[in-house]
């Protein structure tokens, strides 16, 4: 399975998710439960990855660097957090990734 | 009766109904562009997330994934338990468009995501259901190719931008504002924790099983917090506030 068949796999299953409902069975309502779990699985997985990604980063650079991809997430979270939009965590987040990488030692 | 001939008009309006989510939609294509690039996978593949999967965080995962070496199959799963919710908004359609003819289920059907449910089913509300046909299709549409465009402008920029530049950290630090933004509600907030916490403890697991394992635990740990109220029906969140999912 290379990446053309993941995508395409992800793809079709995606389809049938959506059609599942209109074509399938025309039910309306679902376990509250199942839609409860549903609403979780966006923060989780956003959380996840970007948990994940910043570990990652950190970890291929040296301790010294790891610090910029540091600063530059908490400077994202301060910057969400006050500014109450999520757009904020990439444009201050870039800047000060740029700017830290380019004072520390490499 | 679906007539779109006679329902220019409300095909217009639905177009317009779409024009504020675009807002926040277009950057988050040109992320996704831009990732797509970036990664160790061909350029043709990661546009091609759009049109097949046609789900932001979907996409985003499964080129985070491709480009970490993920087993395939973890790929697969992870993207459909981030579109599960599409299971949703496919029950939520389905009594508007019930007895429709077939081709109209599988066409309208393709375009369902967050923003083109909650134009739609805007339309349905305010138009009643033939007009509101022309307005799902309307806002879809323009949905549809705007995001493509997005993430074709994203992948053709990102290629030519120098390394220096550590473009490949956007997409951690988009994800970063997408959880800090989900901390208000009290399960999200449980869920966004947990996740984080065991995506960190399962970085080294094999295949980027990490990832699954970690979405799993969050929405098990965000099911343990104490529902706010009566079940609310599943709804697309706001313009500018949320992107196509």
């Amino acid at each position: 399975m290379n990446a053309w068949t993941v995508i395409l796999a992800a793809g079709l299953g995606s389809y049938l998710f959506r059609l599942s409902m209109i074509v399938l069975f025309g039910r309306t309502t679902m376990p509250a439960y199942l839609q409860r779990a549903s609403e979780l699985v966006a923060p989780a997985a956003f959380a996840a990855m970007a948990a994940a990604g910043v570990a990652t980063a950190c970890m291929s650079l040296g301790v010294a660097q790891a610090a910029a991809p540091l600063a530059a997430v908490a400077a994202a979270v301060i910057a969400v957090l006050r500014a109450g939009s999520p757009q904020a965590a990439i444009l201050v987040g870039m800047p000060v990734l740029w700017v830290t990488t380019a004072l520390l030692p490499s | 009766m679906i007539s779109l001939r006679t329902d220019r008009r409300d095909v217009a309006a639905g177009a317009r109904a779409m024009v504020p989510w675009l807002a926040g939609i277009v950057p988050f294509g040109l992320v996704i562009g831009v990732s797509a690039a970036q990664a160790d996978i061909p350029a043709l593949a990661g546009w091609l997330t759009g049109p097949l999967i046609y789900a932001g965080s979907a996409q985003l995962a499964t080129i985070g994934m491709l480009n970490a070496g993920a087993a395939p199959m973890t790929v697969v799963a992870v993207a459909l338990i981030i579109n599960v919710r599409l299971i949703f908004y496919s029950a939520t359609m389905a009594r508007h468009w019930r007895g429709t003819p077939w081709w109209w289920r599988l066409a309208a059907g393709y375009l369902l995501v967050d923003p083109s449910v909650a134009v739609g089913l805007d339309g349905y509300r305010r138009l009643g259901r033939g007009r509101g046909h022309a307005h799902y299709l309307g806002g879809a549409v323009l949905l549809w190719v705007s995001w493509l465009a997005a993430i074709g402008v994203g992948a053709t920029a990102g290629a030519g931008l120098p390394a220096s530049l550590h473009l490949e950290f956007v997409i951690p630090l988009y994800l970063v504002g997408q959880a800090i933004s989900k901390l208000a509600d009290p399960a999200q907030r449980r869920a966004t924790f947990a996740a984080a916490a065991a995506a960190l403890l399962a970085l080294q697991a094999p295949l980027q099983l990490g990832i699954a394992l970690a979405i799993a635990a969050g929405i098990a740990a965000g099911l343990t917090a104490r529902p706010a109220g009566p079940a609310q029906p599943i709804r697309p969140l706001q313009p500018s506030t949320e992107v196509p999912r």
